[in-house]
């Protein structure tokens, strides 16, 4: 079964809690070449793009939920968009609730729109991500 | 903290910001893998890439868009001051398996000026990206706290 427009406003329920850590902090800056003291020790901020690993347990699910029929290898990550009300923490727990906003189907492909609600287990809000995915079909991989 | 909000003198809608070159080797993809969890094979495999048509090993957008925010972490000097960032992922950046990976080139300029819920100054930053005379994000805007 296809993914449709009847699939907006289907919310998924919240992932297991991520508990942020310096070290992962540290070893994520890293990889995007960020040297600066802030990433670094027990006081450490996590880039901002951090919340793209916190969400993507949360975009995992969606991907696998059989009812949309969606296939891996044929999504593409469309666009991405990150509002943050405060940087992730060393020691942060945090869940992320992914609803479906959007679903549009053009020739070849079903466009996706997620919004990823990035929470502490205290129910403080971290932030938002929301992502385009481009779901291309069979024929036209 | 005190962290220098503007390096180059007052802040108004114009300011670039300075310039930034990033190389991108194999040996980055596969370091972004393992700190991101996204194993995608097309970020370090030729055979699965070439399966889904792509010319080569491409880097995962989120490395592209998280390294293209250096031009604005670096300037503001606190990541914690950045409020939002967007971005389009219009091409991708090909990784050939070489000594010298790709290269991309960011700029940015301030686009507008407003203030925050609390009051203080904040600043939009366009972003660009480029690889190969290409543009790799398009539409890419940072929000940021200009006071601490």
């Amino acid at each position: 079964m296809p993914i449709t427009q009847a699939h907006v406003g289907r919310q998924y329920p919240p992932t297991p809690a991520y508990e942020v850590s310096a070290a992962k902090i540290a070893e994520f800056a890293t990889a995007l070449g960020e040297t600066g003291d802030r990433y670094r020790g027990q006081d450490a901020v996590a880039p901002p793009t951090f919340a793209a690993v916190v969400a993507a347990p949360a975009w995992q699910a969606m991907f696998d939920d059989p009812e949309l029929g969606l296939a891996l290898h044929r999504i593409v990550h469309g666009d991405q968009r990150f509002e943050l009300a405060r940087p992730l923490r060393a020691g942060d727990r945090v869940q992320a609730v992914l609803s479906i906003e959007k679903v549009r189907s053009r020739a070849g492909a079903d466009i996706i729109g997620a919004l990823v609600t990035l929470r502490t287990t205290e129910d403080e809000l971290v932030g938002t991500a929301t992502a385009t995915f481009f779901h291309s079909h069979e024929a036209a991989a | 903290m005190s962290a220098p909000a503007q390096p180059g003198g007052p802040v108004e809608v114009g300011t670039e910001l300075p310039p930034l070159t990033v190389r991108l080797t194999r040996t980055d993809l596969v370091r972004y893998a393992g700190a991101s969890g996204d194993f995608n094979p097309i970020h370090h495999s030729e055979h699965f890439a070439a399966q889904v048509g792509l010319p080569g090993v491409v880097a995962h957008g989120m490395l592209t868009m998280g390294t293209a925010l250096r031009v604005v972490t670096d300037w503001v000097g606190d990541p914690a001051r950045v409020r939002t960032y967007a971005a389009r992922f219009t091409r991708p950046v090909v990784v050939p398996d070489d000594a010298t990976g790709a290269e991309v080139l960011v700029t940015a300029t301030v686009t507008a000026l407003g203030t925050s819920a609390t009051g203080g100054r904040t600043a939009t930053v366009s972003i660009e990206a480029v690889c190969d005379g290409q543009k790799v994000l398009g539409a890419a805007r940072a929000e940021v706290e200009l006071d601490g």
